[in-house]
């Protein structure tokens, strides 16, 4: 039986992955701050002392989609839309820095501040919290000020600064909890410049209309794929009939 | 595993179709004097790694990124929106609002407190201040008899003129409860909340008093549910959840399509 089978059946099975992936995108198309996976395809030539006719599919995620969704308003004080490429800085559950696009924070009953995934939120220097019975607000330079509430003619003091930080010129990429990190460990600097939209979320940046194209250009593929392994048992059932002496 | 993709899809699925549960409780609710809407908090589930970086892809050679298939959606948490609701006036002396934060205090039967928004509070046989279930209002505000003319104060000093007398006498103290993370309170039902390791204890003071809101006689607060967001909500989900079905017959084709034309 030829080869030919196996360099389809690699090829079916990246089909299958990148429906997988396109699976994954579409059911998180209203996860706020979700980046897309992009999954990327190679051919891997089998070189050898044949003729080099070979060449299997590869399939990996090789990062995310780094534009930014669309914001909405949500009128909730404490919900964050980050400008341009900053990012929220948070602590994994590792006790890692990484960082994030959801920016829907909340204060737990200890007064510290964390985002919707209970992840704490970073400062310049830690976590950040707030003192009892204060009512938290954030300016668009991501400083998180509170009003006394026994002296609500006193101005808001300042109890920390969200940590924005900036990508550029460093690599990130989405790790398995989902969360960027910086490849090959260390922290992004925080950028001074950065600003955020209080009040709003980030949508996910999943475009619907091209995730659906993906799932029907992975399902034709896929099809074609298996053809191609019924046309190599064609051949092969036509060959051994050649062969056959009668 | 090469139905995989369907069980992603499937958590789609199921993660709007529990989105649409608290769109249309939140559309239920409405007219629920008191109500805070809530929201439907989406996580992405945990990663698999197919490969890991670094691992061999020949003698002489690693692959340089890991294989990280995500494996879909979950509907993480719904967390209440404490924005506050209109303020209607209603002139029923025992309706009270809350213009601005906290929360009446209530004793259920069996002892527990248990908090609200919803003041449409009424007397019992007694003269006790209580919900429209008979729960007393915490503290007890007893209105004696023959009483006319009570009044509740902005920071809850209720007022009453008694039988007989001149001068209007002070008869009981409201207090208005507050949390620290509010939105961790545990809805149970009839507009009860409850407090919560993530709420918080409740801390008790006259209205108005660092932060509370004050109280305001005459007035139900309105639930702060806005009917054009959750339909647009509404809308939005249901196209998701049509999109994800499709994803599930996509693949149910591919599968069908592998046995009908390998399976001869």
């Amino acid at each position: 039986m030829d080869r030919l089978i196996y360099t389809a059946l690699s090829g079916m099975r990246a089909s299958m992955d990148q429906q997988r992936v396109t699976a994954s995108n579409m059911a998180n198309a209203q996860t706020i701050g979700f980046r897309a996976e992009e999954l990327d395809r190679r051919p891997v030539t089998l070189r050898g002392e044949a003729l080099e006719v070979r060449a299997m599919q590869q399939g990996e995620v090789r990062g995310a989609d780094m534009r930014g969704g669309e914001v909405f308003g949500t009128g909730n004080p404490l919900d964050v839309a980050l400008n341009g490429e900053a990012m929220l800085a948070v602590q994994a559950p590792d006790g890692s820095e990484a960082y994030t696009r959801r920016g829907d924070l909340r204060i737990d009953a200890s007064g510290m501040l964390m985002n919707g995934e209970g992840l704490l939120v970073l400062g310049a220097d830690g976590p950040i919290s707030v003192p009892p019975g204060g009512q938290p607000q954030l300016s668009a330079d991501g400083a998180v000020t509170v009003r006394d509430p026994a002296q609500p003619l006193a101005p808001a003091t300042e109890v920390g600064r969200l940590k924005l930080a900036s990508p550029a010129g460093s690599q990130v990429l989405k790790g398995l909890d989902g969360l960027f990190r910086v490849v090959g460990g260390g922290v992004l600097p925080a950028d001074e410049q950065a600003t955020i939209v209080t009040g709003s979320l980030e949508q996910s940046n999943v475009n619907t209309s091209q995730v659906l194209v993906e799932m029907i250009d992975a399902q034709r593929l896929y099809a074609m794929r298996s053809k191609l392994i019924a046309t190599a048992g064609d051949i092969d059932e036509s060959g051994a009939s050649l062969m056959r002496l009668s | 595993m090469p139905t995989n993709a369907l069980q992603v899809a499937s958590t789609g699925l199921e993660a709007q179709g529990h989105r649409m549960q608290v769109i249309a409780n939140n559309l239920a609710n409405v007219g629920t004097s008191g109500f805070k809407r809530d929201r439907a908090n989406f996580a992405t589930l945990a990663y698999q790694d197919a490969r890991v970086a670094g691992q061999r892809s020949s003698a002489q050679t690693a692959y340089a990124t890991g294989l990280n298939l995500g494996t879909g959606v979950a509907l993480q948490s719904t967390s209440q929106i404490v924005t506050q609701g209109t303020l209607n006036m209603t002139d029923q002396p025992y309706d009270l609002a809350l213009d601005g934060n906290g929360y009446f205090q209530v004793e259920r039967p069996d002892g527990g407190l248990v908090y609200t928004r919803a003041g449409n509070f009424s007397l019992s046989a007694d003269g006790q201040l209580v919900t429209q279930q008979g729960f007393a209002v915490q503290p007890t505000i007893t209105v004696p008899e023959g009483t006319t003319g009570v009044a509740i104060a902005p920071d809850g000093t209720v007022t009453a003129m008694l039988p007989g007398q001149a001068e209007p006498s002070e008869v009981g103290q409201l207090q208005v409860a507050q949390f620290v993370n509010p939105a961790g309170l545990r809805a149970i039902g009839d507009n009860f909340l409850q407090e919560t390791a993530a709420s918080g204890p409740a801390q008790l003071a006259a209205g108005g008093e660092q932060g509370r809101g004050n109280i305001r006689q005459g007035m139900l607060e309105q639930s702060n549910v806005n009917i054009v967001e959750e339909l647009v909500a509404m809308i939005e989900c249901q196209r998701a959840y049509e999109i994800n079905s499709k994803m599930v017959s996509a693949v149910d084709n591919m599968l069908q399509n592998a046995n009908q034309t390998l399976g001869r």
